[in-house]
C-alpha cells in the first residue's frame, strides 16, 4: 500500500491519457459513427417514438444522445477534438518557443530596459482573452473566410498575445540563475553569452519550462473555452436567426460547449457531454504537467523544519551515470512506454482497417472456388467443384445453400426462350471429406449438414456434377458451336440478417446475388476452342487446357468459342477491350469498339478506375448482359439506338454491379437504376446530347407505364422481383427520379447539374467499393450528400425500413 | 515616476486599441482576406479625448435609444466593484489563511485536497457546472440560488461573488503552498524551531512575513485573473455589471469606457488588498 501510495500516478495517467487524446485527434472522424450532416430522423419503431434530442445511453446507436436537431454527439466530439488539441498545441509551441527565446536572452541583459517591465506589467492588466474577443468578433461570425483561415488567425493571435506573459516568468528565472556563482565561473572562462544560455542556463530551466509547457496548453484551452461563452468560435461562427442560434463550423470541444450554453436549463446532456469531454482534456494535461511536477520536486526540492501539511512522498529518480543502459532490455517506465506506443500503433491500423467496415449491407457467407471441367467434342462438362465455404456469422448453420441455376433448364422446362434443354448428372458431394446428404430442387442445392459439422466455421464442399448447355438459352446457352458458361457452377448463396438469401430463379432479370469471391478455373477443351472468361489474364485463343484465376468478383463466366473474330483496342490505364464477334450481322464493328472505348474511358475519367485488366465484349445472338470483366451484346437487333445504348449500359454495370454489389432479386433498381442512370449521363455529360434524348430510353419506359393499359399505377423501385409490376419502375424511374435530385439539389454541391451528377456517381462508387448497397444504404448516402431527409424520396422508393 | 507614467500611458493606448479594433478590422468578402482600416485610428482616439475632454462619457445605444453614458454607468460600476472588492479579497484570505495558518492541520487536507482537484478544471468550466449544480439544486429543491434576471437583487450578487472569487483562490492557493513549502525548508526556519518557538509564532513572524511579497507581485495578475472571470461570469448571468457596457455595443466609446472603469476596478481592488495586508500586518506581526 506504502509503495502504491507513493506511485506517481498523476504523471502516469496524464501520459495514458494525453495518448487517448491524440489518438482520438488523429483517428477520431475515422472512428466517428455518422458523418457530421447526417442526423436522427423521428422514427416510430416497435411502438416506441425515437426522437430527438436523445438522452446518452438511450440507444445503442447514438451512445452520447443526440443534440436538439438530431446530431449525433459522439460524432461531432470526434471530429472536433482535434481542433481543440491541434489549436491548443499550435498556440503553445509558438508562444513558448519565442516566449523561451525572448525570455532567456532579456534575462541576461546587465539591466532589463524599463519599458519592457511597463509593458509587461501593463499587458497583463488586460485578460487576453478580451484582446482575442475584441479582435475575432468582428470576423468570426458568418464569415465570408475560410475556416482554415480563421483558426491560422486565431493561432496566431493567441500566440502572439500570451507571448510577454511567458517572456515574463522566463526571464525572471534567467534573471535569477543569471546572477549565481556558477554563470559567474563560466563567464571568466570566456563562455560567450549564446554559450552561457543554451549551456548552463537552459538545461537548469528545462524541466521548469516542459511543465510550463503542458500547463499553457490548457491555458489555450481554457481562453477558447472563455470566447466560446461569448459565442466566439475557434474557426468560426455559424449564426442563425429566427430563433437566434449560434453553432461552431469546426465542432471544436469548447464551441460544443458554447453552443449548448442555453442548455442549462434543460437536455443538460447536450451541455454536460461536450463539457465533460473538454474537462477530460484539460485534465489529462493538467495531470501529465502535475506528475511531471511532482518528480523535478522531488528530485530537486530541501525538506521543510516544520510541518506544512505537505508530505513529499515520491522517491526522487537519479540519472545513474555509471551503470551503462541496456537499450535492448528495457524495463519499468521506458517498457510502459514502449507497450503504450506499441498499442498506439495497433490501434490506430485497427481504426485505419476497419474504418469502412459499417459501409454497406453485411453478408456472412464467404466462398472461394477450385472448379476444374472438362469438356467433350458432344459438349459435356465434367465439372469438380472444390469450393471453400466460410461462415463469418455467430450463428450455426444447418445446412448450406447453393445457386444452380443450370439445373431449371432441364428437360420439360416451362421457360419459352430457353430453346433447349440442359442434361444435369450429380455425383458426389463431400463436406470436409465427408460425404453429405444434399437436395437440388429448380436452382437450389441444399447441403445438408451433420450434427458434428454444423459447429465449423470452415467447409471443403467438393460437388462433382456434369452438366450440357441448352442450345439458344438466356445467359447459360449453346449458339451454335459456341457455349456460354453463365452461372454454370454451383453458387454459394448470401447469408444475411440471419438467414440463407436465396429466391427463386425466374425469367427475366437476374435472380441470383453472390458476394465477392475468389476463384481458380482449369479447363480442359476438345481442339478447335478457345477460352474468354471473367479471369484477369485469358490465355491464348485455341489454347485448350490451362488455369486461370481471379479475386473479388462476383461472378465467373466462361465462354467456349470457335471461329470468332477478335479485334482489340486499349482504353485508358492499359485496359484492353477484344470483341469478339462473327461477320454475319451488319453493325459496324469499328464504329461499336470506337464506341464501347470511348464509353469506358468516359467513366474510367467520371466515375473510377475500372477493376479489371480486360473488358471482352462478345457479340452473339442472346440476352445483353453483364458478367465481371466480360459483356455480351446481340449484333442482330435492328434498333441501332438500343444497341449502343446497351453497350454502354452494360459497360456501366461494371462498375455497378461489378464494383458496388446488391442484392439483384430483392433491390434490383440498385445495380439496374443507377447504371440506366449512369448511361443516360453518359450520352448527357459525355456527349452533351440534349436531356429529353439522353436520357429518351428512361423517360419512354415511364410514358409506356403511364399509358399502359390496364392502367399500371405507380409503384416504389425498391420492390422485389415477384412484385414487380414492370421493369420501368427498376430501370427506368430510379433514372429519372435522380436526374430530377439532381437538378433540384446540385447546388448543394457544386455548380453544374452534369458535373455534379458524375461526381456523385464517382462519390457513391467509391464510397460502396466491394460492398453491398440496399436502399436504406443508398438513402443514407445521397441524403448526407445532398442535404435532403429521408421523405424526399418518399416518391419512388418505400423508406419505410423494418 | 518614470516608469508609472509609461506604464499609464500603455495601458491607455492599449485599451484604446482594443476598444477601436472592432472599427478597425474588416473581413473583404469579396477577396476574402482581412482589410486593416488604421487610418481611422487617428479619428477614433480623437473624437474620445474630445468627448472626454468636455466633461462627458459620450453615449451609447440601447436598443433603439441613444443615452448617455454617465446617467447609467453609476449602479453598474458599483455592482462590478461590490463583486470584484469581495471576490479578490476572499480569495487572499482563504487562501493565506488555509495556505499557511492552518494548513497543518488534518481537516485542512481534506480542503486542501478539494481545492487541487478544482484547480485542474478551468475556471469556465467551473462556472458552468456551478450553474447547471444551481438550476438541478432548484429543480429538486425549489430553492433559488442564483438568479439570472437582470433585476434580481442580492439573489443576483452573491452566487457571482462566490465563482468570480473561485479562480484567484485556486491559483493564491497553489502559489501560497509551494511558496510555504519552500520557505519551510530555509534555515532560517530551522533557527526558529531550534529557538523552540511555537509553529503559530513562525507560521506568522516567519513565513507569512516572506510568502507575502510573491503574493503582492502576483497580485496584478490575480487581479486580472478575476477581471477575466468577471466579464464571463457578468456576461452569461445577465448581471447587469460593467460589463455590459463592453459587450453590448460595436461603438468605441462605451467599450473604451467600460474598459476604463474595469481598470479602476482594478485599482481599487489592489488598494484595498494592500490595505489589509498592511491591516493584518499592524495587528499581528512586529515590524
Amino acid at each position: 500500500m506504502n509503495k502504491l501510495y507513493k506511485f506517481n500516478s498523476s504523471l502516469y495517467f496524464g501520459v495514458f491519457f494525453v495518448f487517448v487524446l491524440i489518438f482520438l485527434s488523429l483517428f477520431g472522424p475515422m472512428m466517428a459513427p455518422f458523418s457530421l450532416t447526417e442526423l436522427l430522423e423521428t422514427q416510430y419503431t416497435n411502438g416506441k417514438v425515437l426522437a430527438p434530442p436523445l438522452e446518452p445511453f438511450e440507444n445503442a446507436s447514438y451512445p452520447l444522445g443526440t443534440d436538439k436537431w438530431g446530431y449525433d454527439l459522439l460524432t461531432m466530439v470526434l471530429h472536433g477534438i482535434r481542433y481543440t488539441v491541434f489549436i491548443a498545441l499550435a498556440v503553445t509551441c509558438i508562444k513558448m518557443l519565442f516566449g523561451t527565446v525572448f525570455g532567456l536572452y532579456i534575462g541576461t541583459w546587465k539591466k532589463t530596459p524599463s519599458w519592457v517591465i511597463t509593458f509587461e506589467n501593463a499587458w497583463s492588466y488586460v485578460p487576453l482573452f478580451l484582446i482575442l474577443y475584441f479582435f475575432m468578433k468582428p470576423i468570426s461570425f458568418n464569415s465570408s473566410l475560410e475556416t482554415r483561415a480563421l483558426v491560422f488567425y486565431f493561432i496566431i493571435l493567441a500566440s502572439v498575445i500570451s507571448i510577454p506573459s511567458i517572456v515574463s516568468s522566463v526571464r525572471l528565472k534567467t534573471n535569477e540563475l543569471h546572477k549565481s556563482v556558477y554563470i559567474e565561473a563560466a563567464n571568466v572562462l570566456g563562455a560567450g553569452r549564446n554559450r552561457l544560455i543554451w549551456k548552463h542556463i537552459f538545461p537548469q530551466l528545462k524541466e521548469t519550462i516542459l511543465v510550463m509547457f503542458i500547463l499553457e496548453i490548457v491555458y489555450v484551452i481554457t481562453i477558447m473555452g472563455q470566447l466560446a461563452l461569448m459565442n466566439i468560435f475557434a474557426g468560426g461562427t455559424i449564426v442563425r436567426f429566427d430563433p437566434l442560434i449560434y453553432l461552431s463550423t469546426t465542432k471544436e470541444l469548447s464551441g460544443l460547449v458554447g453552443q449548448a450554453r442555453g442548455n442549462i436549463y434543460g437536455n443538460t446532456h447536450i451541455l454536460v457531454v461536450p463539457l465533460i469531454i473538454l474537462l477530460f482534456t484539460t485534465i489529462s494535461f493538467s495531470l501529465l504537467a502535475n506528475g511531471l511536477k511532482n518528480r523535478f520536486q522531488s528530485n530537486y526540492s530541501k525538506s521543510p523544519w516544520i510541518r506544512t501539511g505537505q508530505i513529499q512522498i515520491l522517491k526522487p529518480i537519479r540519472k545513474q551515470y555509471s551503470n551503462k543502459r541496456n537499450i535492448w532490455k528495457p524495463s519499468g517506465e521506458r517498457l510502459a512506454l514502449m507497450g503504450l506506443l506499441l498499442i498506439f500503433i495497433s490501434a490506430s491500423v485497427y481504426v485505419v482497417v476497419t474504418k469502412d467496415n459499417d459501409v454497406g449491407v453485411k453478408n456472412y457467407s464467404k466462398a472461394k472456388y477450385d472448379i476444374q471441367f472438362e469438356m467433350d467434342k458432344n459438349g459435356v462438362f465434367t465439372t469438380e467443384a472444390n469450393i471453400l465455404v466460410k461462415n463469418k456469422s455467430d450463428q450455426k448453420w444447418d445446412e448450406l445453400i447453393f445457386y444452380f441455376i443450370s439445373n431449371v433448364f432441364k428437360r420439360g422446362h416451362q421457360f419459352q426462350s430457353v430453346k433447349g434443354y440442359s442434361e444435369i448428372k450429380m455425383g458426389e458431394i463431400k463436406v470436409n471429406g465427408e460425404k453429405a446428404k444434399y437436395s437440388l430442387e429448380k436452382d437450389t442445392l441444399k447441403i445438408n449438414l451433420s450434427e458434428a459439422m454444423k459447429d465449423k466455421k470452415k467447409f471443403n464442399v467438393k460437388i462433382d456434377y456434369e452438366f450440357t448447355v441448352p442450345e439458344e438459352g438466356v445467359r447459360f446457352s449453346k449458339e451454335k458451336e459456341n457455349y456460354y458458361l453463365a452461372q454454370w457452377y454451383p453458387m454459394l448463396a448470401t447469408y444475411q440478417k440471419g438467414k440463407w438469401n436465396k429466391e427463386e430463379y425466374s425469367d427475366g432479370i437476374e435472380t441470383y446475388h453472390t458476394d465477392f469471391s475468389d476463384f481458380e478455373i482449369a479447363y480442359k477443351l476438345p481442339k478447335g476452342y478457345s477460352f474468354i472468361s471473367s479471369a484477369e489474364k485469358d490465355p491464348q485463343l485455341k489454347n485448350n487446357e490451362g488455369k486461370v484465376k481471379i479475386n473479388k468478383v462476383r461472378d465467373f463466366f466462361v465462354a467456349i468459342i470457335k471461329d470468332m473474330e477478335v479485334h482489340e483496342a486499349l482504353a485508358n490505364d492499359g485496359v484492353k477491350i477484344r470483341i469478339f464477334t462473327k461477320n454475319d450481322h451488319h453493325k459496324d464493328l469499328k464504329e461499336t469498339m470506337n464506341h464501347a472505348k470511348d464509353a469506358l474511358s468516359f467513366y474510367q475519367e467520371n466515375i473510377g478506375k475500372y477493376p479489371h485488366k480486360q473488358l471482352d465484349i462478345i457479340l452473339d445472338n442472346g440476352l445483353f448482359m453483364e458478367y465481371s470483366g466480360v459483356i455480351t451484346i446481340n449484333p442482330y437487333i435492328e434498333d441501332t439506338y438500343f444497341y449502343r445504348n446497351a453497350i454502354v449500359h452494360e459497360i456501366a454495370h461494371q462498375y455497378f454491379y461489378g464494383v458496388v454489389a446488391n442484392d439483384q432479386y430483392n433491390q434490383a433498381w440498385v445495380d439496374e437504376g443507377i447504371t440506366e442512370f449512369a448511361t443516360s449521363m453518359y450520352f448527357y455529360a459525355g456527349k452533351n446530347q440534349t436531356e429529353r434524348h439522353a436520357f429518351s430510353i428512361p423517360y419512354r419506359r415511364m410514358e409506356r407505364i403511364a399509358s399502359s393499359e390496364p392502367p399500371l399505377g405507380r409503384q416504389y423501385s425498391n420492390v422485389p422481383l415477384n412484385k414487380m409490376k414492370n421493369t420501368g419502375f427498376i430501370y427506368g424511374q430510379p433514372a429519372v427520379e435522380l436526374l430530377n435530385l439532381m437538378k433540384d439539389k446540385y447546388r448543394v454541391q457544386g455548380e453544374d447539374v452534369k458535373e455534379v451528377s458524375m461526381q456523385f456517381l464517382s462519390d457513391y462508387y467509391h464510397h460502396f467499393q466491394y460492398k453491398e448497397v440496399d436502399t436504406k444504404e443508398f438513402i443514407r448516402f445521397t441524403k448526407v450528400y445532398f442535404n435532403v431527409p429521408s421523405g424526399y424520396f418518399n416518391r419512388w422508393l418505400d423508406t419505410s425500413f423494418e | 515616476m518614470l516608469r508609472t507614467i509609461q506604464q499609464i500611458v500603455i495601458i491607455f493606448l492599449l485599451i484604446l486599441s482594443l476598444a477601436a479594433l472592432p472599427m478597425i478590422i474588416e473581413v473583404n468578402s469579396v477577396e476574402k482576406s482581412l482589410d486593416w482600416n488604421f487610418e481611422k485610428l487617428p479619428e477614433v482616439f480623437g473624437d474620445f479625448i474630445s468627448e472626454i475632454s468636455k466633461g462627458s462619457l459620450g453615449t451609447y445605444q440601447l436598443g433603439t435609444q441613444r443615452r448617455a453614458i454617465e446617467e447609467d454607468i453609476g449602479d453598474n460600476f458599483f455592482t462590478s466593484l461590490k463583486i470584484m472588492l469581495l471576490g479578490v479579497n476572499a480569495a487572499v484570505v482563504i487562501s493565506l489563511f488555509f495556505g499557511i495558518f492552518i494548513s497543518r492541520f488534518h481537516l485542512t487536507k481534506v480542503f486542501n485536497f478539494i481545492l487541487n482537484i478544482l484547480s485542474a478544471i478551468p475556471d469556465f468550466i467551473i462556472i458552468i457546472m456551478a450553474m447547471i449544480l444551481a438550476v438541478k439544486i432548484y429543480k429538486m429543491t425549489g430553492i433559488r440560488i442564483m438568479s439570472l434576471r437582470p433585476d434580481a437583487g442580492a439573489l443576483n450578487l452573491w452566487f457571482p461573488t462566490i465563482l468570480v472569487s473561485i479562480a484567484p483562490t485556486l491559483y493564491l492557493f497553489k502559489l501560497v503552498t509551494v511558496k510555504n513549502y519552500q520557505t519551510s525548508s530555509e534555515d532560517y526556519i530551522k533557527t526558529a524551531v531550534a529557538k523552540g518557538m511555537s509553529l503559530n509564532y513562525i507560521n506568522f513572524q516567519h513565513v507569512y512575513k516572506n510568502v507575502e511579497p510573491f503574493i503582492k507581485a502576483e497580485l496584478v495578475k490575480v487581479i486580472s485573473l478575476a477581471i477575466g472571470n468577471l466579464f464571463i461570469i457578468e456576461y452569461i448571468m445577465n448581471v447587469s455589471g460593467i460589463t455590459k457596457f463592453i459587450f453590448q455595443s460595436n461603438e468605441i466609446q462605451p467599450i473604451a469606457i467600460g474598459l476604463f472603469s474595469m481598470l479602476l476596478i482594478s485599482g481599487f481592488v489592489y488598494i484595498s488588498v494592500r490595505l489589509v495586508f498592511y491591516l493584518f500586518k499592524r495587528g499581528f506581526i512586529y515590524e
